[in-house]
């Protein structure tokens, strides 16, 4: 089945290293990853792994120190400071753990400017699909207040709308749930389920159990490198407990 | 103790940038202010004392032909309440120099060991040829060499070794000297004083008035003197005056009569408006500092409010941590303070000696200890005060709603969300502009000094600015002041010259659209001398109140003169000229700042009813069709008739020196500006940078370019400054006129009127908020540097 899916996004050889003084620090070790378009990967890992920073080189967040990074067969890890920022506001959305709207935009606003800056649409095109996102994300009763006066889950909601505006090829999530209640939690992880099954991809970085089984393919990050990776059929609700077993065992066998 | 030194010491490491930009901006107010205090103290009190010193005495009469000086000295040292009287002997005359002619006859003066009382050794002092420091007295001077002013270089532009040429007769018989080198006079040394004093030999001078005694009535110079009269304590010098005019013959010979405290006057008037403009400037810069330091403390303290909860949590008490704030900034205001006065020392040297080819003499530059002092103690108790206003919330809120920060963010926000209904909505069109008027609107209160001082900056720089637009590129509005009537070409014929032909001549260059004839005699006014302009068409006069002088009993008198006089329209004076006296009626007041303003207007009726007329009295006054040809035309005159004819244009030779140094005050004034722009738009964008990288991470990770977040980010600087400019314009257009008339007045120009024009008047506001908007760019660039790893959970 994977074998007719078309790579996305690939990681070649990618290393990070910080300095800490005189020390330098190695977060990623050479990793060679491939990401399938229209797949819901997973990368799980222990704290300190280095499954954000993996994320964040991956989205062109962040500099690479060696290695590359390409995106649809171009290299991106070579791009411009400018070409980089096309490509994110073209073909990617990012949504963070901190929900991270701009606090003086209200949420309609902040999916606004991300919809005009993506440049794909006319004004009252972005107007609508945004107005439609936040119906969609359930917050269109919110939509006019600030991100301080709305809860957690409606904020994150709205940065999933924010994200979704430009009609991103990749959806990179950092840790999307890990501010969330319980319920809240349920309720993006259901967004994040909705947009994949109509066929978005996305890329998403978590420690919590309940959010990986939403993947069909989750990568274990450890020390720097890539150790495991499990494959699993689409997300279904009926068998969520059957697929929080098999993920736990495997992850058990990789001593999480 | 150790942990209060402890906190202040990392408060100031942490806040070194900005303390840094709160100590330059106090720096440099503290240095304006002192400046302004020394070069003031120094000029007035100079002046004084140097004419005390030379013996200038407190009334000076300037003589012509007086038969007896002996007799005429003993008359006036025989009233009561004149202590002494000594003469200074001086030849009259026209002079040129460097392709420029006189507008008013210089003063020959001899220089020997010893005149009648006072030697005139001692009475000067003399320059280096740099003018930058005094030089040793020459043993003598040669019979070819002159010494002139100092404010010769700025008025005529003469330094040693030029020629200046003296006509002594008619047929040529001039008399050629050349430019030693430089005195000081304190005494009409300024360039704001027509009459020029140029030493010589004892030989020159002698040779100068055989040519006169030789030449008769072909004489163009006059031999004449200065009386210095001393006056007993407690006699007023109009009284005196009054006593010298009734009974000795001095008036018979008077061409002009002035008190020390009118000389004075003259003498610092240039320094003292412009001392006045800084000092108008400085008050503006205290503002501005003040108000960028209360901003600072603000931001300084939202930014630390968690830190201060958490202090208080290990026992710190509020007014300790204000305590420590006021340490930190007190240490940054009272060094720039400190630094500013030390420094204001050379900086007024040097002014000193940049301003003596104007003012003519070279200030001493000493500490004004105590009013340095007041400026020291304001300076530090108003920062101390808004240090206290600032800091006062610290005493008043728990450690854990500072570490929950609920006073900071929480109010902030009640009052954005009462803003944000009437904030406009995002657009597409205008991205950039849009969310730069979006983080301005709600973050107000960060932009606050921004908008406040290019409020004040464009205000005082539309001050300075209209003050150079009356002035004008050629001094036209200085002129105008002082012309008691407009013109565009002055010729006074002398000696022999029929007047119709020297028309002829003006007719073969340009028609002549309208001409008026002006004298201006001396008179005395209720007992006091004055000079009195005598025009043939009185409706010339610039009348400010009632009407003009068209009868032949009535006088028209400046504000000045009024005031001096307790006159108004409608009272009776007592005017006396040379052929008698009579009451004339004040019909109106008029503008004419000569003499600072004390003068009066006559028509020519009413002059020749007590006055003798005299045809080389009467300058012919021009109006041409072609202005163009007025350089050509002067030319002709002077080459065809040499000394029997006066052209003179609406111009002085010392109005340059004016010009070139409003100029240069006008450019430190913009530097200072673009400084204090510089160091606000540095102190409140970084602050704003530190607490947005959230922000720009965000704007990055969903595709917004560095350049558009820059340009947004200078937009805002731009946005506030326009509206602080406009603030300032607005406040200019309705005040600088009525302040800037009332210094004015001081010199005795009472017809201050800008007239500026829209471009004029709109350039100080567009160019401060340019220079906002462009250091805002330049700050921004650290967005580039900027990376994402802020919005990084791990």
């Amino acid at each position: 089945m994977r074998g007719v899916k078309n790579v996305i996004l690939q990681g070649e050889k990618i290393t990070r290293t910080f300095h800490q003084g005189k020390t330098e620090i190695k977060v990623l070790d050479g990793i060679d990853i491939k990401i399938f378009e229209k797949d819901f990967t997973v990368i799980m890992g222990p704290s300190g792994a280095g499954k954000s920073t993996l994320l964040y080189m991956l989205g062109g967040m962040d500099h690479i120190t060696g290695g590359r990074v390409l995106y649809r067969d171009k290299e991106i890890s070579s791009f411009s400071e400018k070409r980089m920022g096309r490509l994110r506001a073209e073909e990617f959305g990012f949504v963070f753990q901190q929900t991270h709207l701009v606090s003086s935009l209200t949420l309609l606003e902040n999916v606004l400017v991300a919809g005009y800056v993506s440049k794909k649409d006319s004004a009252e095109k972005v107007r609508e699909r945004a107005e439609n996102l936040l119906r969609q994300m359930d917050v269109e009763e919110a939509k006019n207040r600030l991100p301080s006066q709305v809860s957690g889950g409606e904020a994150q909601r709205a940065a999933i709308a924010r994200a979704m505006i430009g009609k991103p090829g990749l959806l990179f999530a950092d840790e999307p749930t890990g501010a969330l209640n319980q319920a809240n939690t349920r309720e993006v992880l259901g967004l994040l389920t909705d947009l994949n099954r109509k066929g978005q991809s996305i890329l998403m970085v978590t420690h919590d159990l309940r959010a990986a089984v939403r993947g069909n393919r989750i990568l274990y990050l450890e020390d720097g490198k890539i150790c495991d990776e499990l494959a699993l059929e689409p997300y279904n609700e009926m068998e969520e407990k059957q697929r929080e077993r098999d993920v736990s065992q495997w992850l058990s066998g990789l001593r999480w | 103790m150790l942990e209060n030194q402890m906190i202040i010491r990392a408060g100031m490491k942490r806040h070194k940038g900005t303390l840094f930009g709160i100590g330059v901006l106090l720096f440099l107010t503290a240095l304006s202010l002192t400046v302004v205090l020394m070069t003031a103290f120094a000029g007035n009190s100079y002046i004084r004392e140097e004419m005390g010193r030379a013996g200038f005495g407190d009334l000076t009469a300037w003589t012509a032909d007086v038969p007896d000086m002996e007799f005429l000295l003993e008359s006036i040292r025989k009233q009561e309440g004149v202590e002494d009287a000594t003469v200074q002997r001086l030849i009259f005359s026209e002079y040129e120099a460097n392709g420029v002619e006189s507008d008013s006859e210089g003063q020959l003066i001899p220089w020997i060991s010893a005149e009648i009382g006072i030697p005139t050794r001692s009475r000067y002092r003399f320059f280096e040829n740099s003018l930058s420091e005094y030089a040793k007295a020459p043993e003598e001077i040669g019979e070819q060499e002159v010494y002139v002013s100092s404010s010769m270089k700025s008025m005529m532009d003469l330094e040693p070794g030029d020629a200046i040429t003296f006509p002594i007769a008619r047929s040529g018989r001039n008399i050629s000297l050349t430019v030693a080198g430089y005195y000081e006079d304190p005494f009409m040394g300024s360039s704001m004083i027509g009459m020029k004093g140029f030493l010589i030999s004892e030989k020159t001078y002698e040779k100068i008035l055989s040519i006169i005694e030789e030449s008769g009535m072909d004489a163009l110079a006059r031999n004449g003197s200065m009386i210095h009269i001393e006056t007993a304590e407690g006699i007023t010098v109009s009284e005196m005056n009054r006593v010298l005019t009734t009974n000795t013959p001095l008036s018979m010979y008077t061409e002009f009569i002035h008190s020390a405290e009118t000389i004075a006057g003259f003498m610092v008037v240039l320094q003292n408006a412009f001392s006045a403009l800084f000092a108008a400037f400085a008050v503006v810069l205290l503002g501005a500092a003040l108000a960028v330091m209360g901003h600072s403390i603000s931001g300084l303290v939202e930014q630390e409010w968690k830190n201060f909860g958490i202090l208080k949590t290990i026992g710190f008490t509020g007014k300790q941590l204000a305590g420590q704030v006021m340490m930190q900034y007190m240490a940054a205001v009272g060094s720039g303070v400190v630094l500013g006065m030390l420094l204001a020392v050379p900086v007024s040297g040097q002014i000193s000696r940049l301003m003596v080819t104007t003012t003519g003499v070279l200030f001493p530059i000493c500490f004004p200890i105590l009013p340095s002092m007041g400026v020291l103690t304001i300076l530090l108790l108003l920062s101390a005060g808004f240090c206290v206003l600032c800091l006062g919330r610290l005493g008043r809120i728990s450690p854990m709603a500072a570490i929950r920060r609920e006073a900071g963010d929480q109010g902030n926000l009640r009052k954005h969300m009462e803003y944000k209904r009437r904030i406009p909505a995002i657009r597409a069109k205008g991205l950039t502009f849009h969310l730069a008027l979006r983080q301005v609107l709600t973050g107000r209160r960060r932009y606050i000094s921004a908008c406040l001082v290019a409020a004040m900056l464009v205000f005082f720089a539309s001050l300075a600015g209209r003050i150079n637009g009356w002035l004008g590129v050629d001094g036209k509005g200085m002129m105008d002041a002082f012309n008691p009537a407009d013109l565009d070409l002055g010729v006074q014929v002398l000696g022999k010259l029929p007047a119709q032909e020297m028309e002829q001549v003006v007719l073969s260059y340009t028609d002549i659209t309208d001409s008026y004839m002006l004298a201006m005699p001396s008179v005395s006014v209720n007992g006091t001398n004055y000079t009195a302009n005598v025009i043939t068409e009185p409706e010339r006069f610039h009348i400010s109140a009632g009407q003009t002088c068209r009868e032949k009993d009535e006088v028209v008198l400046t504000e000045v003169l009024a005031a001096d006089l307790g006159a108004e329209v409608g009272d009776l004076v007592t005017v006396r000229g040379n052929k008698g006296s009579r009451e004339f009626r004040v019909s109106g007041i008029y503008h004419c700042a000569n003499d600072m303003g004390a003068n009066l207007g006559m028509s020519r009726e009413g002059y020749l009813s007590i006055g003798e007329d005299d045809s080389r009295l009467w300058c012919y006054h021009y109006f041409l069709s072609d202005t163009s040809r007025k350089q050509a035309l002067t030319e002709e005159l002077e080459q065809t008739y040499g000394g029997d004819v006066h052209v003179h244009e609406n111009s002085w030779p010392g109005l340059f020196g004016i010009i070139s140094a409003m100029h240069l005050l006008i450019f430190f004034l913009y530097g200072v500006s673009a400084v204090f722009v510089c160091i606000v738009t540095g102190m409140a964008g970084a602050r704003i940078l530190d607490t947005e990288r959230k922000d720009i991470g965000i704007y990055k990770s969903i595709g917004c370019s560095v350049e558009m977040l820059r340009l947004s980010f200078a937009l805002r600087f731009g946005l506030v400054s326009a509206v602080g400019a406009a603030i300032g314009t607005l406040a200019a257009v309705c005040f600088t006129d009525v302040i800037v008339s009332s210094v004015m007045r001081l010199a005795g120009i009472s017809n201050f009127a800008s007239g500026n024009t829209p471009g004029s008047i709109l350039f100080p506001g567009l160019t401060v908020t340019f220079l906002f908007l462009g250091f805002a760019w330049l700050l921004a660039g650290r967005i580039r540097k900027e990376d994402m790893n802020v919005l990084t959970a791990e």
